[in-house]
């Protein structure tokens, strides 16, 4: 899985989220929409089917009336009187209404312009009759209702009805229609939007699947590549131990066979100075008898130093000084190869952990200093220190060699100050030691932790050693070292070693 | 004590040998020394073709023992001979150039009489085969003539 490809995905997902986000919005906006569209469409209908009943209850009203007001044109009946008088008043509210159902439409406004004042007329005559008939005059009530005039008139009112129900059917059909299809669109959204959400949720499950799917591919990859290094780093480090035993080895038997023929060019070096005080002695005994007698018996100057002249002085000479050379350089090498013998030996030395009270352990070596301390005019702070467990003794040398060495290499002139602190992160406790001293030259940092090797001024003796098994000690306690320094500064030296140190971590650090 | 002292020197460097000889002449010790170069020659000599070390009973020997053999350790010879129940009380002084303390311990554990570093200061390394003379000279052996 490389990071382009998560990348890709991710925004894939953002992008489906997106989508489903915005699908959804749709819907409900266009539900919402839709819904209250239908439910204006039904209410339209409501007031169709509303208007038709009110046109044949205006109609009923009328009929009612009529029927009543020949009933009491007939029988005089004060009963059929009421009830007309009950139909009369139902009828003008009746019409009133429907006036205000067919408002919004001007057809059905002009009809029923029409028709109002004709279902006047119609009660009006209906009521003349009536107060006719009241009134005793029957054979004029009966000639008014025989004239026929109120039938055409009742007639027209049946045919404007008749023409508003048409129109009233017509809307009805229409709004029906129109609420039907607001509905069906209603429906057909939410179906569609739902199965594109279902989609969308399909493809992003499927995402999600390959997505893990591919992740846990990865991780048994990377577990397996674990293992395998591991295995790899075991099989190192088992090489690598394997070929520091070998060099340790070979650096105590090279070290301790050089000694031997060392030994030899020593020996026969002062059998030489010796033989030779023998040949310059009879040189010096052999030129007097040739010039003259001897000024004192040979074997009285035994210890004495043969008195030569002119060239036979010059050869003693040559020759002690070549002795001397031979014997610098023996005793030289002899140094350089115990100090070699050392380091392996430290090499070898199995290593005790014990709980060490750090600041106790470096102020026992601050004690062991004190003198060169005072002579170099040099004081040594202690700040609080973590407490470690590790090997005291190789702790010991660590510190020890580089105290000397921060006491060895102050400024001329300027009053020492040696600075140890100490503080602990990671299950490491980390050590620095800081003086005000002449610094090493960053170019030199790497230099001065290898063998036989110096830097700066070489005024000071020294077999280039202490930090070289500084840095060896260090590393075997599983720990590491640094330096940060420059010229004319002074310089820290900055250890890092584990708090826990024991054979196991040794061995899973190495 | 009838019979001189015989010094058996056990040391497979002929510089170092000549050395230590030359030294102790110095020193004023003339008993006979007998150079071995190898571990395996001395080892014949000192225990014989059977093995026992039969026929140096009752002869005064006094071993010195290099422990860089080409062919042996001289720890090997150091302890057979301690073992040995004819050669036991012979006086082993060993001298090499390891100044291994392990080393050291191991050898007095094993019944070593003296060891010596040969060191490369031919002064000291003088003063200790010196210090060897005066050693023979506590246990009295005569002069050889």
């Amino acid at each position: 899985v490389t990071p382009d490809a998560t990348r890709r995905g991710a925004i894939g997902q953002i992008l489906l989220l997106a989508a489903g986000l915005v699908v959804l919005t749709v819907i409900s906006a266009g539900s919402v929409y839709l819904v209250n569209r239908a439910r204006e469409d039904a209410r339209w209908v409501v007031r169709t089917v509303e208007s038709e009943n009110q046109i044949s209850f205006t109609q009923l009203q009328l009929r009612r009336a009529e029927s009543a007001q020949r009933g009491f044109v007939l029988t005089l009946q004060p009963n059929f009187q009421t009830d007309f008088e009950e139909a009369a008043s139902q009828l003008a509210p009746a019409l009133t209404r429907l006036s205000e159902l067919t408002s919004d439409n001007p057809a059905q406004k002009r009809v029923l312009d029409q028709m109002i004042p004709l279902s006047h007329q119609r009660i009006e005559e209906f009521r003349k009759t009536i107060e006719l008939a009241r009134t005793q005059r029957l054979n004029d009530a009966a000639q008014i209702v025989r004239e026929d005039v109120g039938r055409a008139a009742m007639n027209h009112i049946y045919d404007l009805a008749g023409e508003m129900r048409a129109e009233e059917d017509r809307l009805f059909v229409l709004r029906t229609t129109n609420a039907d299809r607001s509905q069906t669109l209603a429906a057909s959204m939410t179906g569609i939007g739902s199965g594109f959400v279902v989609v969308l949720a399909g493809i992003s499950i499927f995402l999600v699947r390959r997505w893990s799917r591919a992740r846990d591919e990865a991780e048994a990859l990377l577990r397996d590549n674990n293992l395998n290094l591991e295995a790899t780093i075991d099989e190192r480090t088992a090489d690598l131990r394997e070929a520091n035993d070998e060099i340790q080895r070979f650096a105590y038997i090279v070290s301790h066979d050089l000694r031997s023929p060392l030994v030899n060019i020593m020996g026969f070096t002062s059998e030489l100075e010796e033989l030779r005080g023998d040949i310059f002695k009879r040189i010096a005994a052999l030129a007097r008898a040739e010039t003259s007698a001897p000024l004192v018996p040979d074997n009285a100057t035994d210890s004495a130093e043969p008195v030569l002249e002119g060239t036979d002085k010059q050869l003693s000479e040559d020759f002690t000084e070549a002795l001397g050379f031979i014997k610098s350089s023996i005793a030289k090498m002899d140094r350089l190869i115990t100090a070699i013998l050392n380091l392996t030996r430290e090499g070898r030395r199995e290593f005790q952990p014990v709980r060490i009270e750090t600041r106790e352990l470096i102020e026992g070596i601050v004690a062991t200093v004190a003198h060169q301390a005072a002579e170099a005019e040099a004081q040594i702070r202690i700040e609080p220190l973590p407490n470690i467990v590790s090997d005291r003794l190789a702790l010991e040398q660590i510190f020890s060699n580089l105290i000397d060495n921060a006491l060895k290499y102050l400024k001329r002139g300027v009053p020492g100050d040696i600075l140890i602190r100490g503080r602990t992160k990671l299950g490491f406790a980390i050590f620095d030691i800081t003086d005000n001293g002449r610094g090493i030259d960053p170019k030199d940092h790497q230099r001065i932790f290898d063998l036989f090797r110096r830097a700066g001024t070489q005024d000071k003796p020294g077999q280039g050693i202490g930090l070289a098994h500084v840095r060896a000690l260090v590393r075997r306690l599983g720990g590491t070292m640094s330096v940060a320094s420059e010229l004319h500064t002074g310089s820290t030296f900055t250890i890092t070693l584990p708090i826990n140190w024991s054979f196991s971590n040794r061995n899973k650090a190495s | 004590m009838s019979k001189p002292v015989t010094i058996i020197m056990i040391e497979d460097d002929e510089g170092h040998a000549r050395l230590i000889e030359r030294n102790i002449r110095r020193s004023g010790v003339n008993n006979e020394i007998m150079p071995f170069t190898n571990g395996t020659d001395a080892v014949n000599y000192l225990f014989g073709s059977d093995g026992t070390g039969l026929n140096h009973k009752g002869e005064a020997l006094l071993i010195l023992l290099d422990l860089n053999l080409p062919d042996m350790t001289g720890i090997d010879i150091l302890r057979r001979v301690k073992e040995n129940k004819y050669l036991k009380s012979t006086p082993v002084v060993v001298l090499t150039t390891t100044d291994d303390s392990q080393e050291i311990k191991r050898c007095y554990e094993l019944g070593c009489n003296v060891y010596i570093t040969k060191p490369v200061n031919y002064e000291s390394f003088a003063n200790a085969i010196r210090q060897l003379g005066l050693f023979f000279s506590v246990i009295q052996v005569p002069p050889a003539t």
